[in-house]
């Protein structure tokens, strides 16, 4: 059973079908959900009793990082899925990764900056969370610049894949940075064990925020793995059915 | 409203965090449909073009 399945999955008209119709079952979700937490982040939220309006920059900081880190994680475990099946749609998965993640670290990075500009006093420091998540957008550039660099589709997959799941060990450094070294940076105040530590006005805009970045990187991924899978695909048969109209 | 658009005197750093953000957003959007588009048309051309190989 578990074998169809994973069979139909790796079929390239099958998932360029489903991915199709999924797509729009995740963006206008994404969108409302990231509308009603831009109105509660911004509006809603009550100022903090220390940072003031200066906060609500969490609104758009946190998304980022959790989408960085959550698409570098799919682009590995994709990369990886590749590697040991030789599967093309896995590697298709694992290169539309690539720009959604690198955007959205570039985010965080200068939105934190942002933020660390007034609370901090400084825009940038060599800090082990900021320059792991430097390391981060380096990691997703390089694996751009490394698949860009051959003219076979097969070969850039096979090499950039290989980066892919080596960088994975930056996302538990990234992550732990704040509890294993003296950091600037806060402890995470939502992902941890026990209870979150901020009253619910403040935090369910978050989590929408959260949720609709989530569901808005399954819509990005869903048009690009459409885009791969195509471009993969030298079978006319299929090609000239997925473009039917 | 003023007091709105000020974020408490965070406004300088606030506002340009969101702007960007959103702009990331809508440019991942963006490209995501044109290189969609790109893929379909080049797709197209090789139906075209190659004939039916394999």
């Amino acid at each position: 059973m578990a074998w169809t399945w994973f069979h139909r999955f790796a079929s390239p008209p099958h998932v360029y079908r489903v991915a199709g119709r999924l797509t729009p079952w995740l963006a206008w979700p994404a969108a409302a959900l990231i509308v009603a937490g831009l109105i509660g982040g911004l509006v809603l939220a009550p100022p903090d009793y220390q940072q003031g309006d200066g906060y609500r920059i969490l609104y758009v900081h946190a998304p980022s990082a959790w989408m960085s880190l959550m698409v570098y994680t799919t682009m590995a475990v994709a990369a990886g899925i590749g590697l040991i099946w030789r599967m093309k749609v896995a590697h298709a998965v694992a290169a539309s990764c690539a720009p959604i993640g690198a955007s959205f670290t570039l985010a965080a990075l200068v939105t934190g900056s942002l933020w660390g500009a007034p609370m901090w006093g400084t825009y940038w420091q060599w800090d082990p969370r900021l320059t792991s998540e430097l390391i981060l957008l380096f990691l997703y550039l390089g694996y751009m610049g490394l698949r860009s660099a051959f003219d076979d589709v097969q070969r850039a997959d096979r090499v950039s894949a290989v980066l892919a799941v080596v960088g994975i060990v930056n996302v538990p450094i990234i992550h732990y940075s704040v509890i294993w070294w003296n950091s600037l940076h806060q402890a995470p105040s939502v992902m941890r064990l026990g209870e979150p530590t901020m009253p619910p006005s403040m935090l369910v805009p978050l989590l929408m925020m959260l949720l609709g970045f989530t569901l808005l990187f399954g819509a990005l991924l869903m048009v690009r793995v459409r885009g791969e899978v195509l471009s993969r695909e030298r079978t006319a048969s299929w090609i000239r059915e997925a473009l039917r109209p | 409203m003023t007091a709105f658009f000020d974020m408490g005197g965070y406004a300088a750093y606030v506002w340009p965090a969101y702007a960007l953000t959103l702009t990331v957003v809508v440019l991942n959007v963006v490209w995501a449909r044109e290189a969609l588009k790109r893929s379909r048309k080049e797709a197209l051309r090789r139906l075209t073009m190659g004939g039916s190989e394999s």
